[in-house]
């Protein structure tokens, strides 16, 4: 009897499974990241429909101006810009929203629809979002990981370089490239920029964030190098790529990935801001952070056209980190070994 | 360690040069930034445009014009504004400084005590569904964007409830700490609630990783072994190494915010701190100015991750010193 | 709306080069002057300032004098000499501060366009052809400062004009003999044989190359203003001049306030020229945003903000404190400047398919709705002298703007051959111009084109779109005049002379020039020496001959809303220099 169960317990439960099935398979336990990946999942979809909405179900368009337009709510038929009409009849309001199927959110101060328009801009937000937060993770990653590893002159350069990077005026250059982008287009090799191309925004974005997460990354290398283990390994031989490869960058990876969705949330808003200096996404394009940067400019009389996106964009950043502490888990090894969550 | 001090300073000078020439260099490519018609006044004749050019010494080439410019910096400390004539610079950002100073170390408080409150008892509470409560809030910080978020501040305190539940808000704008430290902090209050929102997720959220990846560390397991409680366990011996990645994001955040990267705060309540003299030298075009608060930002971006770096060797004493 | 900054605008019969005002957008700017808003009337008195009576102005009541004015403004508005300064927003200040030989009268409504005599005892009669004015100097002011107001002050005041390099020593001091060399070489000015002073007699000379039926007005705005002859030969900064006025400046930070107090030297002489104010004193606060400026006068923590309201905001002022705004017309307007030596705007019919296809009532509504702004079809304003009601560009037709055809407009885009083409819409980044902005970039690629719009900063985008390097073929833009000559629009927006290229100051945005209607322009300068009104036909006929070549897109005229705290009172509005600051009761 005992030497059955002993060799049960000492047998596996499957043909052994490699570290990404396992991670897979983790995942799927983990109840919350599957909830927010469907979150996201439904996200991303509903943006990718946005033309399906626009046509069939709201009937209204995205992009061109309605200014004088005018609309039909329970039979009566009132101007999208409404003129006030109370006392000295000063200021026109947007329409409020209708919660039907024309100007769910109501409209913004052109007289378009916002529903349409947050999901067409969401495509917008995200793609810049992720695609900065990837590039900037993946930058400060490596020169994080070379820093903190190598140390002395190399270090010494890098973390000088990172410091101009940190401490450069993004604003100044943002103006003034906005500028320059009004009657010429920038061309880098083979790649011609103009101002409303969203390479330019995820570029900027990717590369002045660099040093916030690479100095994160080169303390913890700094501070595994002196491991037991990356001792070991140096002791026992082992060449720099593979000490990097196999055991710094392991180790690293939790950090990076609990960094990616953090990133990706505030980039979404820098990109707002960049916006709003004619960089990047140009009217009537629109991106949550655009809409909102609208939004507030109607505060005090139309609240959801500020309110909407940032609830958009607060769901997607959560969901995001949820997703990411998820994957962590599921990645770490030690995690499974304590059986703690 | 005075080596490493000297090296130190050798690369910060270095850092500030290239920070001021790439801001020179920015500025003068642009085209229709010349300011020479903006001073001159709405359509000058081109005499007057040709006299003001040479009493600025714009017709210089850029080099000359940068030396100068440094000089007057530096050496004269007697620069002055292209948009405010005869002002000086210096003294515009030395009122400013406490402004901000004020904004940021409350703010830098509210926000350290919130991240470690949240981020330790998210660790603790891992496995339940506080964990990813406290998460979910801290990520809705960070994703609201500040100026709107000011805006509403605004709208509710000073407008739609300032005569009854927010009576006791006072008026937007800075009132210094001469003045006594209640109304200095009275009118700070909401400055700093709303700049710290955004800043204590991101740290919670870091500092819980970081917390939750060394409780299955070795030294924290023969803690434990050693039957240490676990809130012990937690705060003396998880926490301090876990401290790392904060202390980095801390330094970069504390010495860009001093430096003036709160400005849409400063703007959104009335603050006139070194962020808000930034924001209006870009909008106004106004290099001296612009200068002056870049140069005076990157320094105390470069003396504060010199602080980090020196911090790392005591937060770990494992990490040797370069 | 006037923004920040403003320019104002001169005009000199006989200098072609009239001076523009014109306002930007929302950032400060240091340039600009104020515009007047001047309706108005008839002829432009030559030589002598009708005087009238003084029934307007309104007697001293002590019971409200006293008490802290709080006034409020997105940012200051640059220098405080006001020999250079050229904004709206420090001109309102200048008048219970500094005084010419002569000012126009400080009350509300029609009689505010009228000159008085100021530092002067009359206005005299001119002799010598028009030529010559002996003015008397009044006897026993003194400057803030206690000296005593001589005609050495007056003498070199005239002569600092051109030392400082002031924005309008070009345009409107030039008639004075002797300015030539002053423009040539500021240092060394001395107008001699221009400006006389006999201190004996206590009288100043000045004589002109050419009779100037518009000179007393320029004499009456703050660049003629007379400084102590110990005022620095540069432009003084943020360090305030002493002043002969009701209030002097007793400080000034840009970056926090600017204070104004009592004069103690300054004893009232004429009421309709420089009265006694109210307030004790005036404080300046700079640097919040509009909305908290909005906030905190209805909250009553300040008295007034001189930014436009927010467009958030206008209903709930309009009816929550409707007692407390006051709205103005203004004599200005919107337009779209159309570059004709640029494709596709170097097409005629490129630039009228762009006037038929604006809606101006969508542009009203953006900028606040009907009661503050109303669409126009011609160059000069309504009501304006050599206005004349007609409209090309509207259907169904008519004689006023009644609506947009998008049909036509699309036909002749296509008739011109320039659809497809790319266009860049340039505006200022505030609110209102961004809305602007984005509602002409919709209409442009509804008719044909495919059009962008950059908002840049608006400290920057007025001098931009000025200069021809930059290429800029449609952009938003405002102007405000404070004359009531035609030429001030029409000459100075539109005539040859105005457009220099490469420069970043040529008003003359659209690069327009047509020798036929410039040969038209200077046939109507010269009718005015003779008859206004027959002038005033004539630019008419010029405005419509200008319309028929659609050089630009003229928009909307604006209102001006003044909105006051529920404790001030005695608010009174000048066609000239807007509300009357220093007569504001805060008791």
């Amino acid at each position: 009897m005992t030497t059955l169960d002993t060799e049960r317990a000492e047998v596996p439960s499957s043909p052994t499974a490699g570290p990404w099935r396992t991670a897979w398979r983790d995942l799927r336990r983990n109840k919350v990241a599957m909830g927010s990946l469907v979150v996201l999942i439904i996200i991303v979809l509903a943006c990718i429909a946005a033309p399906l909405y626009e046509s069939s179900i709201a009937h209204t368009d995205a992009f061109t101006s309605n200014v004088a337009g005018t609309i039909t709510i329970n039979g009566q038929t009132v101007p999208v810009l409404e003129p006030s009409t109370e006392g000295l009849g000063l200021g026109v309001n947007p329409i409020a929203p209708t919660w039907t199927a024309q100007y769910f959110l109501g409209s913004d101060n052109q007289g378009r629809d916002v529903a349409s328009r947050i999901l067409y801009g969401g495509r917008n937000t995200l793609i810049i979002g992720f695609a900065s937060a990837i590039l900037c993770c993946v930058l400060a990653g490596i020169i994080g990981i070379v820093s903190g590893f190598f140390g002395r002159g190399v270090d010494a350069v890098l973390s000088r370089g990172l410091d101009v990077l940190w401490a450069f005026p993004v604003y100044l250059l943002a103006i003034c490239l906005s500028v320059v982008l009004i009657s010429s287009s920038l061309t880098i090799g083979p790649v011609t920029l103009s101002s409303a191309s969203i390479l330019l925004p995820i570029v900027i974005i990717g590369i002045v964030y660099v040093p916030y997460v690479a100095r994160p990354i080169r303390g913890q290398v700094m501070s595994l190098r002196e491991r037991e283990f990356v001792q070991a390994a140096v002791g026992a031989g082992a060449p720099d790529m593979r000490l990097l490869r196999r055991e710094i960058l392991p180790n690293v990876l939790p950090t990076i990935i609990v960094f990616l969705p953090l990133m990706a949330a505030i980039n979404m808003l820098t990109e707002a801001a960049l916006s709003f200096l004619s960089i990047g996404v140009q009217p009537p394009d629109s991106s949550w952070g655009t809409i909102v940067n609208d939004g507030v400019g109607l505060l005090y009389t139309r609240p959801w056209v500020a309110i909407a996106p940032g609830i958009l964009l607060a769901i997607t950043a959560v969901t995001l980190n949820l997703l990411g502490d998820g994957v962590r888990d599921a990645l770490d090894p030690k995690a499974r070994l304590r059986g703690a969550a | 360690m005075w080596r490493f001090a000297g090296k130190r300073a050798l690369a910060a000078l270095l850092v500030l040069f290239a920070i001021s020439v790439l801001v020179f260099l920015i500025f003068f490519a642009t085209p229709g930034i010349d300011p020479a018609a903006r001073i001159a006044g709405r359509n000058a004749s081109q005499e007057t445009l040709t006299q003001v050019r040479a009493s600025f010494g714009f017709d210089r080439p850029i080099w000359v014009q940068y030396g100068l410019m440094m000089q007057h910096l530096f050496i004269n400390r007697d620069l002055t504004s292209f948009v405010n004539r005869g002002s000086q610079v210096i003294p515009q950002v030395m009122q400013a400084i406490p402004v901000t100073l004020s904004l940021v170390f409350g703010a830098a408080l509210i926000w350290v005590v919130l991240a470690l409150i949240m981020g330790v008892a998210a660790t603790a509470a891992r496995g339940t569904v506080i964990d990813p409560l406290i998460l979910v809030i801290g990520v809705i910080g960070v994703s609201l964007p500040v100026f709107w978020l000011g805006e509403v501040v605004n709208l509710v305190t000073q407008s739609r409830l300032h005569d009854t539940v927010f009576a006791w808000v006072p008026q937007l704008g800075y009132v210094p700490l001469t003045d006594g430290v209640g109304p200095w902090a009275l009118h700070l209050l909401f400055p700093w609630l709303t700049l710290a929102v955004l800043y204590a997720g991101i740290y919670a959220r870091v500092l819980r990783s970081e917390m939750v990846a060394s409780m299955n560390e070795d030294y924290v397991r023969m803690a434990r072994a050693k039957g240490i409680g676990e809130t012990r366990v937690l705060i003396r011996h998880s926490l301090r190494t876990s401290m790392i990645s904060i202390v980095s994001l801390f330094g970069l955040d504390f010495g860009a915010l001093i430096g003036g990267a709160a400005l849409l705060t400063e703007v959104v309540f009335g603050l006139q701190g070194v962020g808000k003299l930034t924001y209006d030298s870009l909008q106004n075009f106004d290099l001296p100015v612009i200068l002056a608060c870049v140069l005076y930002a990157s320094f105390f971006v470069v003396l504060a991750n010199f602080i980090v770096d020196l911090l790392y060797a005591w937060l770990d004493p494992r990490v040797r010193h370069v | 709306m006037r923004l920040h900054r403003i320019a104002t605008v001169g005009v000199s019969l006989l200098a072609v080069g009239a001076l523009a005002a014109c306002s930007s957008g929302s950032s400060p700017s240091p340039s600009g002057s104020s515009g007047a808003a001047a309706s108005s009337a008839s002829a432009v008195p030559s030589g002598s300032a009708s005087v009238g009576n003084d029934s307007d102005v309104r007697p001293y009541d002590p019971a409200h004098a006293g008490g802290t004015l709080t006034l409020l403004a997105k940012g200051a508005a640059g220098t405080l000499d006001p020999k250079v300064n050229y904004t709206l927003q420090f001109w309102q200040l200048y008048q219970g501060t500094y005084d010419g030989l002569t000012a126009f009268k400080h009350v509300d409504g029609e009689g505010s366009f009228t000159v008085v005599p100021d530092l002067a005892e009359s206005i005299p009669d001119t002799t010598n052809g028009g030529k010559t004015y002996v003015f008397k100097l009044r006897q026993g002011i003194k400057f803030s400062d206690g000296a005593d107001l001589t005609t050495d002050d007056v003498v070199s005041s005239f002569q600092r004009i051109f030392k400082v390099s002031s924005p309008t020593a070009g345009s409107f001091y030039n008639g004075i003999v002797g300015a030539d060399a002053c423009i040539k070489a500021p240092e060394t000015c001395t107008l001699e044989g221009g400006v006389v002073g006999d201190k004996t007699a206590g009288t100043v000379t000045i004589n002109l190359t050419a009779p100037d039926p518009e000179f007393l007005y320029k004499l009456s705005v703050p660049h003629a203003a007379i400084n102590p002859k110990s005022a620095p030969t540069k432009d003084a900064g943020n360090t305030p001049i002493p002043t002969t006025g009701a209030y002097m400046f007793k400080s000034y930070d840009p970056n926090t306030a600017l204070v104004m107090v009592r004069n103690p030297n300054f004893k009232e002489w004429s009421r309709a020229a420089q009265p006694a104010g109210y307030p004790d004193e005036i404080d300046y606060k700079f640097g919040l945003t509009v909305e908290a400026e909005v906030t905190a006068v209805e909250n009553n923590q300040a008295n007034w903000l001189y930014d436009p309201p927010p467009a958030d905001r206008l209903a709930e002022i309009g009816s929550k404190y409707a007692s407390q705004v006051h709205v103005n017309q203004l004599t200005a307007f919107w337009y779209l400047p159309l570059n004709v030596n640029l494709a596709p705007f170097d097409n005629l019919k490129a630039r009228q398919a762009v006037n038929w296809a604006i809606d101006r009532n969508a542009i009203v509504k953006l900028y606040g709705g009907a009661n503050l702004a109303q669409p126009v079809c011609t160059i000069l304003p309504p009501g304006f002298p050599g206005y004349e009601a007609n409209c090309q560009y509207t259907n169904p037709a008519g004689d006023t703007w009644q609506g947009a055809d998008l049909e036509k407009a699309k036909q002749l885009v296509t008739e011109s051959g320039t659809a497809g083409q790319e266009v860049t819409v340039i505006v200022a980044d505030d609110e209102v111009n961004k809305a602007v902005g984005e509602y002409v970039q919709s209409v442009l690629n509804q008719i044909g084109y495919k059009a962008k719009v950059k908002a840049i900063s608006g400290n920057i985008q007025f001098t931009y779109i000025q200069n021809s390097n930059n290429k800029v073929q449609i952009s938003v833009t405002q102007w405000y005049q404070d004359y009531p000559a035609a030429s001030d629009f029409l000459n100075v927006l539109l005539g040859c002379a105005s457009f220099t290229p490469g420069s970043d100051s040529s008003i003359n945005m659209s690069g327009f020039c047509d020798k036929k209607i410039q040969a038209q322009m200077d046939d109507a300068l010269k009718t005015e020496q003779t008859s206004f009104d027959e002038a005033n036909k004539k630019w008419a006929a010029v405005d419509k001959a200008m319309m028929e070549q659609s050089p630009m897109v003229p928009v909307m005229t604006p209102k001006l809303i003044d909105f006051i705290s529920k404790d001030t009172g005695n608010y009174q509005f000048s066609k000239q220099f807007y509300m009357l600051v220093d007569q504001l009761w805060v008791k």
